[in-house]
């Protein structure tokens, strides 16, 4: 059962970084567009989001256990990210906020921004705990195991 | 060594991903609240049967206190340039509130936080701007206006009242606007954002009142001077 449900939220957090990844760059490439400013200003909010990217990476190629297996981590991945696709996408959807239509861009900046450093601080302290669960101890019964299965094997 | 450093690494890592754990999951519960929040209706069917006929009752006194005045027919003393600029001025005013933009709100049975919104902006734009600032005080700074029978008395009354009025909503529509930044919540929040939507509307149609009460008094001012002179 833990097994499954780790394998569930492995593969939703791909999923729902890109989501979130893809929403956030909209909303930021229109406000930018309100404001008449280069796109390069706001690339320092994309940094977050490019290191969590290049971690999943590194532990889906060096099948890192301590992260890829953590049931709690990946939940962890998946709440905070479901968090900033439900706050983008109530930014760009949910007319009833009044803002929303009142100045005319379709998207509640000032709700977005509201949010803004928390986002921030939930992506950074993924990145953080996830460099800092690639230093788990290797499990030695488990290695042992391993080895001597190697051993008869060969033999 | 290396063991309990480790150990401490990944009690270190529990602890952040718990920390984020749960500010992820206060986020993501206080705006399903908040959503839901926004989208409450309240049932203003009653409310707005009788404000709709304070309404009509109100507009059908203008309406027979100016025209009591005729061009043609009038044998007095008074300017009739005066008087005409007065019921030309009010007529106006009565053709914005009896205009689709205004008597849609009367109709509604539920309302939502947006129209409460909306009802505000478009009393604001409508009844106070075009018709209270537009019309009454432009009227009432003319020279013809001003040699009317009793003009001293009825201006500062006017111009107190249309003081009082133009800042009587603007509470309002920033705290619907406000609403939209809500996101922790206290039992303060709570309890005020509950009565938002009622409480904007009914505060808005008060101020709509007393507009109204207004010029229904110029209304009649205008109707002594025209049978009196």
């Amino acid at each position: 059962m833990k097994k499954i449900f780790n394998g569930l939220f492995y593969v939703l957090k791909f999923l729902l970084l890109i989501a979130a990844f893809a929403l956030s760059l909209f909303i930021f490439i229109r406000m930018n567009m309100r404001l008449n400013k280069d796109i390069i200003s706001v690339l320092p909010q994309f940094v977050p989001f490019l290191l969590l990217l290049i971690l999943f990476l590194v532990n889906m190629i060096f099948r890192q256990e301590g992260v890829t297996k953590c049931l709690f981590y990946n939940l962890t991945c998946c709440l905070a990210l479901t968090t900033i696709v439900l706050v983008s996408l109530r930014a760009i959807l949910d007319t009833n906020m009044v803002l929303n239509s009142k100045y005319g861009y379709g998207i509640d900046f000032n709700f977005y921004d509201n949010f803004l450093a928390y986002i921030n601080i939930m992506l950074y302290g993924l990145v953080l705990s996830n460099i800092l669960f690639m230093f788990k101890e290797k499990d030695k019964n488990k290695s042992e195991i391993n080895n001597e299965s190697k051993k008869f094997k060969k033999a | 060594m290396k063991k309990l450093l480790l150990e401490y690494v990944n009690v270190f890592a529990y602890t952040i991903t718990g920390l984020i754990f749960g500010c992820a999951f206060f986020l993501l519960f206080i705006n399903f609240y908040h959503m839901q929040e926004l989208a409450e209706t309240v049932d203003v069917s009653t409310y707005n049967d009788t404000n709709k006929a304070a309404i009509e009752s109100k507009v059908e006194t203008i309406k027979n206190n100016i025209n009591v005045y005729n061009q043609s027919s009038y044998r007095g003393s008074l300017s009739v340039y005066g008087l005409n600029n007065v019921q030309a001025k009010l007529q106006n005013c009565v053709d914005i509130i009896e205009s689709e933009k205004m008597m849609k709100y009367l109709e509604l049975d539920e309302i939502g936080i947006k129209d409460s919104y909306n009802f505000v902006v478009d009393y604001k734009n409508n009844i106070l701007n075009d018709c209270l600032v537009m019309q009454v005080v432009s009227m009432f700074n003319t020279d013809t206006v001003e040699s009317l029978t009793n003009y001293n008395i009825i201006s500062p009354l006017v111009k107190v009242n249309v003081d009082n009025l133009l800042d009587s909503v603007n509470y309002i529509q920033n705290n619907i606007e406000n609403s939209d930044h809500y996101y922790f919540t206290t039992d303060s929040n709570k309890n005020n954002f509950f009565d938002l939507v009622k409480d904007s509307y009914s505060s808005t149609m008060s101020s709509y009142q007393n507009t109204l009460d207004l010029l229904v008094e110029i209304s009649y001012w205008y109707r002594s001077i025209v049978l009196g002179g």
